[in-house]
C-alpha cells in the first residue's frame, strides 16, 4: 500500500521534473525566437578569419568587419588588469553600402548616451586587451554557422574571394541572433523561428 | 555487493535453521539486507552503458540529419526523451526494476543536455558551452535530487568537473579554476547523502584533488597542495581513531575513507616535492613521503586490499620519482636500466613478502582472507 503510494509520487514527481526541464528548453527557443522577430536588424560583412581550416564537423568559423576594434573607438578607456573577459558594448551605424560600422565601444555598460536613429548597441565579450596601438579582439556569439552536411566547403573557399554578408537581429539588450546568411546579394541560409 | 547480500540470505536461514537465531531476527536481518543500498551491480553498468549507447545514437541522428528531419520534430523528439526517460524510470522503480529505472533516468539527463546542443545549433550559438555544461550538471543534479538517483548523482559530479575544466581552459590563457566548483560539489555532497551515492562522494573527493593540483598550476603557492595534503592525513587518522564514526559521518563505504586520504596525501605532495626538487628540504619531503605510505600500509592495510595496493603503488611511485631526481644525472642509460630493473625486483620481492606475511596468520585465526 504504502510502497504503491510512493510509486505513484514518483512518478507524479518524475513528470514535474520533466516538464520543468522541457520549460528550461522552451524558453531558451522561446527567447531565441523573439530575437529574431523583434530584434533590429543589422548587417555585417564576413571575414576569414585565422586558422586557415575554418570548417569545424558541420560548422564554420566565421569573423565579421566587427571581430577586431580600434582602441581609439573606446575612447581611453583602457584595461589594465588582464582577469578574464570583460562585457563590451559596440555602437553600430549602416554606412553608404549598408554594412554596418562601429561608431564607438564602451566595456561593461553601453554607453551613457543613448544610441540614435539608425544606431544600435550590441553586446559582445573581449577576453584580451592588446598592448600599444594593436585591435582589440572581439567575440558576439554569432561566430559559428551549423551547415548541412558536406555545404561549408564552398563557402569557406567563398569567403575572403568574394563577398558574404550576415543578417542579425539585435536584441534590445544588445544580445545578437543569426537571422541569414547571403552570398553577395544572394541569400544562401535563412533561419525560420523555430 | 548483490552477492554479500545473497550470501548473507544464505547464511541467516541456515542459523535460522540451526537455531542459532529466532524467526524474527531472522526477519529483521533479512530486512536489513534488502535495505542495504545497492552497490554497483554488472546489470546496473550494462544497462547504463546501454542507455549511453542509445542517447549517443539518438544524438548522433539528430545533429547529422538535420535537413531531413524538420526542426520541430527534432525537438519534439528531444522533449519526448526527457519525459519518456524521467516517467518511464519512475514507473519501472515502482515495479522494482531499478537497473532499468536508473538507465530510464540517464536517458532522459543525455536528452536534456542534447537539447541544448541542439537549440545551439538551430540558433548558431558560439561560445557558449561552459554555461550550457553547467546548465546540463544544473539539471542533473536536480533530477537526481527529485529521484533520488544514485547514478545522477555520479552523472552531476562528472558534469560539474568537465565545467570546471572547461572554465580553467577556455579562455585566451591558463585560468583560475572557478571558485564557484567548491560550493557545487557541496550541494552535489548533500544530494549524494539523500541519493545513497558513495560513488559520487569519491568522484567528488578525487574532483577536488584535481581542483587543488590546476590551483596549484595556476597560483604556485605551496598553501594549495599543503592544504590537500594535510586535510587528508586529517582524513586518514580521524579514521584511525575512530573508523565507525568517520565511516557514519562521511560515508565512503568500505574503507573508502583511508583510500581517499591515502590519495590525496599523494596528490597533495607530489607538487610538493616537485617544487623542493633542487631544495635542501628535498630529502625530508620525500622522508615524510616514505614514512606517510609505510604508516598507512601499517594502519590500514591489513584490513583492505585496495587500500594495501594503493600503498605499494605509491611507494613504488615514490622510489622512482626519488630514483630520476638522484640518481638518473649520474649514470648513464645502460646503467639506468640495469639498476631501475633491480630496485623494482627489489620492490616485488619485498611486496610478495608483506602479502604472504599478512595472508599467512589471519589464515588459521579466523580462516579467512582479505
Amino acid at each position: 500500500m504504502i510502497a504503491a503510494l510512493q510509486a505513484r509520487w514518483l512518478t507524479v514527481i518524475a513528470a514535474a521534473l520533466a516538464v520543468a526541464q522541457i520549460a528550461v528548453l522552451g524558453s531558451m527557443i522561446w527567447a531565441r525566437a523573439s530575437i529574431l522577430r523583434s530584434g533590429t536588424e543589422i548587417v555585417l560583412e564576413v571575414r576569414p578569419i585565422d586558422p586557415r581550416d575554418l570548417l569545424r564537423g558541420d560548422y564554420v568559423i566565421v569573423g565579421y568587419n566587427i571581430s577586431s576594434l580600434d582602441k581609439a573607438l573606446f575612447g581611453g578607456e583602457k584595461r589594465e588588469d588582464y582577469s578574464g573577459p570583460h562585457t563590451v558594448f559596440v555602437r553600430l551605424k549602416a554606412d553608404a553600402a549598408g554594412i554596418w560600422q562601429p561608431v564607438l565601444a564602451r566595456l561593461d555598460a553601453p554607453a551613457a548616451e543613448p544610441p540614435r536613429a539608425g544606431e544600435v548597441d550590441l553586446r559582445g565579450y573581449s577576453g584580451y586587451w592588446p598592448p600599444d596601438n594593436g585591435a582589440v579582439p572581439m567575440d558576439y556569439g554569432i561566430e559559428r554557422f551549423y551547415l548541412p552536411e558536406g555545404q561549408g566547403r564552398p563557402i569557406e573557399e567563398g569567403i575572403g574571394v568574394r563577398p558574404f554578408r550576415m543578417k542579425v537581429a539585435v536584441a534590445a539588450d544588445g544580445t545578437p541572433q543569426i537571422k541569414s546568411f547571403h552570398d553577395g546579394d544572394t541569400l544562401i541560409y535563412a533561419e525560420p523561428l523555430y | 555487493m548483490a552477492g554479500y547480500v545473497s550470501n548473507l540470505k544464505k547464511d541467516i536461514a541456515r542459523w535460522e535453521a540451526d537455531g542459532l537465531i529466532d524467526a524474527s531476527t531472522a526477519a529483521k536481518l533479512r530486512k536489513d539486507a534488502d535495505s542495504r543500498p545497492g552497490g554497483v551491480s554488472f546489470g546496473l553498468i550494462l544497462s547504463m552503458l546501454a542507455a549511453v549507447l542509445i542517447g549517443a545514437s539518438i544524438l548522433l541522428l539528430v545533429a547529422a540529419n538535420w535537413e531531413y528531419i524538420p526542426r520541430l520534430v527534432r525537438v519534439g523528439l528531444i522533449f519526448a526523451l526527457i519525459a519518456g526517460g524521467y516517467v518511464g524510470g519512475a514507473i519501472l522503480k515502482g515495479r522494482g526494476n531499478t537497473s532499468f529505472a536508473e538507465a530510464a533516468y540517464i536517458l532522459g539527463a543525455v536528452a536534456f543536455g542534447a537539447g541544448i546542443a541542439l537549440i545551439a545549433q538551430m540558433y548558431h550559438l558560439s561560445g557558449e558551452e561552459t554555461q550550457a555544461i553547467f546548465l546540463w550538471c544544473g539539471g542533473t543534479a536536480l533530477a537526481a535530487l527529485a529521484l533520488r538517483s544514485g547514478p545522477l548523482t555520479a552523472g552531476a559530479v562528472l558534469l560539474a568537473t568537465i565545467w570546471m575544466n572547461m572554465v580553467t581552459f577556455d579562455t585566451d590563457w591558463f585560468g583560475a579554476p572557478p571558485m564557484l566548483f567548491l560550493g557545487v560539489v557541496a550541494v552535489i555532497w548533500a544530494i549524494s547523502l539523500w541519493s545513497q551515492s558513495a560513488v559520487a562522494r569519491h568522484l567528488i573527493l578525487l574532483a577536488l584533488m584535481y581542483f587543488a593540483v590546476l590551483h596549484y598550476v595556476d597560483t604556485e603557492l605551496v598553501t594549495v597542495p599543503l592544504i590537500l595534503a594535510v586535510a587528508s592525513v586529517a582524513l586518514f587518522g580521524a579514521w584511525v581513531l575512530a573508523p565507525d564514526l568517520v565511516d557514519r559521518i562521511i560515508k565512503l563505504g568500505d574503507h573508502g575513507a583511508p583510500i581517499q586520504g591515502l590519495l590525496g596525501f599523494i596528490a597533495g605532495m607530489s607538487p610538493i616535492q616537485y617544487m623542493f626538487q633542487n631544495d635542501r628540504l628535498f630529502l625530508l619531503i620525500v622522508v615524510v613521503i616514505f614514512a606517510a605510505v609505510i604508516a598507512a600500509l601499517v594502519l590500514g592495510g591489513r584490513e583492505s586490499r585496495m587500500l594495501r595496493w594503493l600503498g605499494y603503488a605509491a611507494f613504488t611511485y615514490e622510489v622512482i620519482y626519488v630514483y630520476v631526481v638522484l640518481v638518473v644525472s649520474m649514470i648513464g642509460t645502460a646503467g639506468f636500466f640495469l639498476s631501475a630493473g633491480l630496485v623494482v625486483a627489489g620492490l616485488a620481492w619485498a611486496i610478495t613478502r608483506i602479502e604472504r606475511r599478512l595472508k599467512a596468520p589471519p589464515a588459521e585465526a579466523t580462516g579467512g582472507a582479505t
